[in-house]
């Protein structure tokens, strides 16, 4: 399963974060997970750029955290979105539509000369 | 898999410290809990499931120090983690960490005092206005211009008068016995009074902080007078503080000293020294007048300092001095070989010490040395034993540059608790350097913490923790962390080349103390000579003390009455021999000479090779109570006193230097302006420790009564039992008067060993570093060979297999212990040879490279190597070559 996994882009890692946590607070474990089921396994995160990332964005107060009780009995710390953490989805959401679109649309171009090749 | 949670959960307690990195932690762990459960709903086994996770989780190590990249804090709250890793893994190898600190704090603590010495007393320029125009001068034979003899008091005026070259000149009086009782009842105690001509101040440049300085017409006036009309002082700093509470309002008026009131003229200022007398408490002016008495001209007792004018050189002042040297021979036929020399004052100061004090510091930079090797080899060890550490922690992800970084603050730790400790050493160490040397070691009393020392060699030690704690830390990065974690092949290998660096240290280390060793041992050995030298008379079982007589209540005629009295009712007491006074105790140096001439005999009006003999004023049965036999004639009795014509007693050496070849018994002299007949000759007695004999002439005390004032210093001849003859003596002298004390009561044999207070410091110091050294090369031979043992334990288990016997094995690791012990004292030898070189002014009746020396300190040298190696040999055996080969 591991060899239809994709290297995430630069910089998404975090965007990815705040749409996940969009919704509900989540424990790392979660949003590590959420990430990959929602790539239906495309993207798998991993602790060691997940963690890192989960603290630069605290840092930049994108997120709170709380220490909660989860489902299953455990104590986990749980991430959830300020409000500068909204705007910044926003912002990065509208950005990534944008760039996206743009390179969709290279992509999507049809070049007569590479078919004749 | 066991194992390696183990590691984990052993690395999280290692590296987890903060809060953070707790919960950090925590979270982590969460993380994999979750991930193991998830996949054992998924149906993977429970033990699949936890490796999963496990293999999932990474490197813990990695998302932890990514993490704190992340949270990017600032490199201070980083550093104060590893600062507390640091001092929590020393805590855990307490012995490395003792040794390491013990090491760095002898090193620094030991450079930094004697460093602080020798500055205070061999480089740091005299505390006076220009101190490089100050000279001593010195009276000297025209046949010994290498002579350091006292001067007149008729040549002193002369110089006073007729020299251009001095901007100023000054007479000191520095007589031993010179000082005055103050206070009363519990507060009674002695001080030092120095009686001074007028321009002592000047030529000093130092002026009182109040008060007055003297001027000439205080001469006429002094301690020495029965009778004065007006008798005034300069006091210290700390006598103002100590006796009159600092009150500016003292001056003018008075402080009762020996009972009689002097006027207060001057207060010191705090800073100034006396550099003549560093514990002057008061200052007097000295009555120098020299009609009254004739024999002034050969009469030597002044101590001379000058003030050279600026521009003038030192040569200069030295040919008119010569010259007006020459012109006063015409002028006093007595002193016509007298001449002057003069010396810088700083060095004639400090000569005598210079060689001690800058064997000192070659001591000290060989412990330094030492303790810089050391340092570098228990670092080198503590990094083989971390070797595995590292590798578990590169492995798991951990970064070679923090695993660096994290030894370099640990070194750094090492270092400044090294620094902490060596300031404490330090302290201790000038404490004792003071206590050693005080009172013998000139201007030592001022001796202090210099903080620029103590930053130098902070920096000193915190580099060398640093350049020796890094090397091994990239070296133990480096290291491939497999070849490690499998235990043998390449680690072990690279483990041999270190054993042998370490043991290329070890033997510069016992190299090092090899030469303090040697050093110590021509000093020990030139004490036992001195020991073995005949010193004529009997100094065992014999007490001294001082009874000071105050010149208000006792004139010389009460004087000679009191010192008859006390040696005749302390001969009464029980358990003593004889008991008698002297000016000047034998075998201290020389104390006061005065010219002689014989009156008869074959060199009658002829000139005596020498231009004075040693003279010492007695009393009681003197030569009874040190036992120096009479060899003709008779000794002093009760009937030779003022009324009775002038008799003397003369050494054997004296009678053949002035009536060679007859009877010297009936024989005339002239000397000290009196014509005297010898009377007896009694045997030589050294006048240093040495052994060295100087003619003597020896005067009754109670001749002198009525005409001059003598302080004798008191012996007595004890059938063994000092401390009760002392306490007996004391009772004796308040017996005779309640209001004096006895002072410094003390073996003769102790107060002849502070007569050789350099040879005896340098050799305390040295002995003391020797033994430091010796203890540090032990310490590094041993740590190397057991870690040597450690690493061979497998080839000592496959050889003890394979039948090699326990000795065998033993022999073998005791072998290498030899093999570094001898290469070091191989090397040690050169630098003895260059040590004892510098030494051989201070070593007595023993050569630079004394075989017996050598061989002594070689074998003793070899004996520790021997216990060094013996620990490590029995451990090489210990193992069950079962376990080890298993």
């Amino acid at each position: 399963m591991s060899d239809d996994r994709v290297e995430l882009l630069q910089g998404t890692l975090e965007m990815l974060v705040l749409k996940t946590l969009a919704l509900d607070p989540m424990h790392g474990w979660g949003i590590a997970h959420r990430i990959q089921w929602m790539s239906r396994d495309v993207f798998l995160v991993t602790q060691g750029s997940l963690y890192p990332a989960l603290v630069r964005m605290r840092r930049r107060g994108w997120l709170k955290t709380s220490w909660r009780v989860t489902e299953n009995g455990r104590r986990a710390r749980y991430y959830e979105l300020t409000p500068a953490g909204r705007r910044t989805l926003t912002t990065q959401h509208t950005a990534w539509e944008r760039a996206s679109a743009a390179i969709d649309h290279i992509m999507g171009v049809r070049l007569w000369v590479s078919e004749g090749a | 898999m066991s194992m390696l949670s183990d590691l984990l959960l052993r690395l999280r307690a290692i590296v987890f410290r903060r809060a953070e990195d707790r919960e950090l932690e925590e979270e982590l762990r969460v993380h994999v809990e979750m991930e193991e459960e998830y996949r054992r709903r998924s149906g993977v086994s429970h033990a699949e499931a936890h490796r999963q996770a496990v293999m999932a989780l990474g490197g813990v190590e990695r998302v932890k120090e990514d993490v704190r990249d992340a949270r990017r804090t600032r490199a201070f709250f980083d550093g104060a983690g590893d600062v507390r890793f640091a001092f929590r893994t020393l805590r855990r190898n307490p012995v490395f960490a003792a040794v390491a600190v013990l090491t760095l704090a002898i090193g620094i603590g030991g450079a930094t005092a004697v460093f602080s010495a020798v500055d205070t007393v061999l480089l740091a320029p005299l505390p006076y206005s220009q101190p490089g125009r100050l000279v001593r001068l010195y009276n000297t034979d025209v046949r010994a211009p290498n002579d350091h003899g006292f001067v007149t008091p008729v040549h002193f005026l002369e110089y006073r008068d007729g020299m251009s070259s001095f901007a100023s000149v000054a007479a000191v009086m520095t007589y031993d016995a010179v000082g005055a009782d103050i206070g009363r009842g519990d507060r009674a105690r002695r001080i030092r009074v120095l009686p001074v001509s007028a321009d002592y101040f000047d030529v000093l440049g130092v002026r009182p902080a109040l008060g007055r300085a003297f001027s000439r017409d205080d001469e006429h006036g002094g301690m020495n007078e029965t009778v004065q009309p007006s008798r005034i002082a300069v006091i210290s700093h700390r006598l103002w503080q100590e006796e009159l509470r600092g009150d500016p309002s003292a001056i003018g008026g008075s402080i009762v000293m020996d009972g009689a009131s002097y006027r207060i003229a001057g207060v010191m200022p705090a800073s100034f020294v006396d550099p003549l007398v560093p514990r002057a408490d008061a200052w007097t002016p000295e009555n120098l007048d020299p009609g009254r008495d004739p024999s002034n001209a050969t009469n030597h007792y002044l101590t001379v300092i000058a003030r050279l004018r600026p521009t003038l050189s030192i040569g200069a002042a030295q040919a008119e001095l010569t010259a007006l040297a020459t012109r006063l021979g015409v002028k006093y036929p007595d002193a016509r070989d007298t001449r002057a020399r003069l010396d810088p004052l700083k060095d004639d100061m400090v000569a005598p010490t210079a060689t001690a004090l800058e064997i000192m510091l070659g001591a000290v930079a060989l412990v330094l040395l030492i303790v810089c090797v050391n340092i570098a080899t228990l670092m080198l060890v503590r990094g083989s034993q971390r070797q595995r550490e590292f590798a578990v922690r590169t492995a798991l992800g951990g970064q070679r540059a923090r695993i660096v970084r994290q030894m370099l603050v640990e070194s750094i730790v090492i270092a400044l608790v090294g620094d902490v400790a060596g300031l404490a050493v330090a302290r201790a160490g000038m404490a004792a350097i003071v206590r050693l040397g005080d009172g013998n070691i000139p201007r030592l009393s001022s001796l202090a913490l210099d903080p620029r020392l103590l930053m130098f060699s902070i920096a000193l030690s915190t580099l060398c923790a640093l350049i020796f704690g890094a090397a091994p830390a990239v070296r133990a990065a480096r290291t491939r962390p497999g070849d490690v974690l499998r235990g043998e092949g390449r680690g072990a290998s690279s483990g041999r080349g270190q054993v042998r660096l370490r043991g290329a240290l070890v033997a510069a280390q016992v190299a090092l103390a090899f030469v303090l060793a040697v050093g110590a041992g021509l000093l020990l050995s030139s004490f036992a000579q001195l020991r073995r030298v005949d010193l004529g008379f009997r100094s065992a079982d014999v007490l001294t003390f001082e009874a000071h007589l105050p010149g208000s209540r006792y004139d010389s005629t009460a004087r000679a009455a009191f010192y008859d009295d006390l040696a005749a009712a302390i001969e009464r007491e029980p358990g003593v021999r004889a008991a008698g006074g002297t000016s000047r105790l034998p075998a201290t140096g020389s104390y006061n000479s005065w010219g002689t001439r014989p009156l008869s005999g074959p060199l009658v009006n002829t000139k005596i090779d020498h231009s004075s003999l040693e003279q010492r004023v007695i009393s009681g049965d003197y030569f009874a109570a040190l036992g120096v036999p009479r060899l003709a004639g008779r000794l002093f009795e009760a009937g030779d006193d003022a009324h009775a014509p002038p008799r003397v007693v003369i050494s054997k050496s004296a009678a053949q230097l002035l009536f060679p070849g007859v009877d010297p018994i009936g024989q005339q002299l002239r000397t000290g302006g009196i014509t005297w007949t010898v009377i007896g000759v009694v045997a030589d007695v050294a006048l240093d420790i040495e052994g060295h004999v100087e003619p003597t002439l020896y005067h009754a005390h109670r001749q002198f009564a009525g005409d001059r004032n003598w302080a004798l210093t008191q012996v007595v001849s004890t059938m063994g039992n000092v401390d009760a003859v002392a306490a007996s003596s004391r009772r004796v002298v308040s017996g005779i008067d309640p209001l004096l004390v006895m002072y410094h009561p003390a073996p003769l044999d102790d107060v002849l060993g502070r007569g050789n207070a350099t040879r005896t410091f340098t050799l305390r110091l040295l002995l003391a570093f020797a033994g430091v050294a010796i203890a540090l090369a032990l310490l590094g031979l041993y740590g190397v060979l057991a870690y040597a043992v450690r690493l061979r334990a497998r080839e000592f288990g496959i050889r003890m297999a394979l039948g090699a016997s326990p000795s065998a094995i033993r022999s073998m690791v005791l072998r290498q212990g030899l093999i570094v012990t001898s290469s070091g004292l191989a090397a040690g030898v050169i630098g003895a040879a260059a040590l004892s070189r510098v030494m051989t002014s201070l070593l007595f009746h023993v050569k630079p490279m004394e075989p017996a020396v050598l061989v002594v300190t070689a074998l003793v040298m070899w004996g520790v190597g021997v216990l060094a190696a013996y620990v490590p040999a029995r451990q090489a055996t210990a193992a069950d070559p079962r376990n080890v080969l298993s």
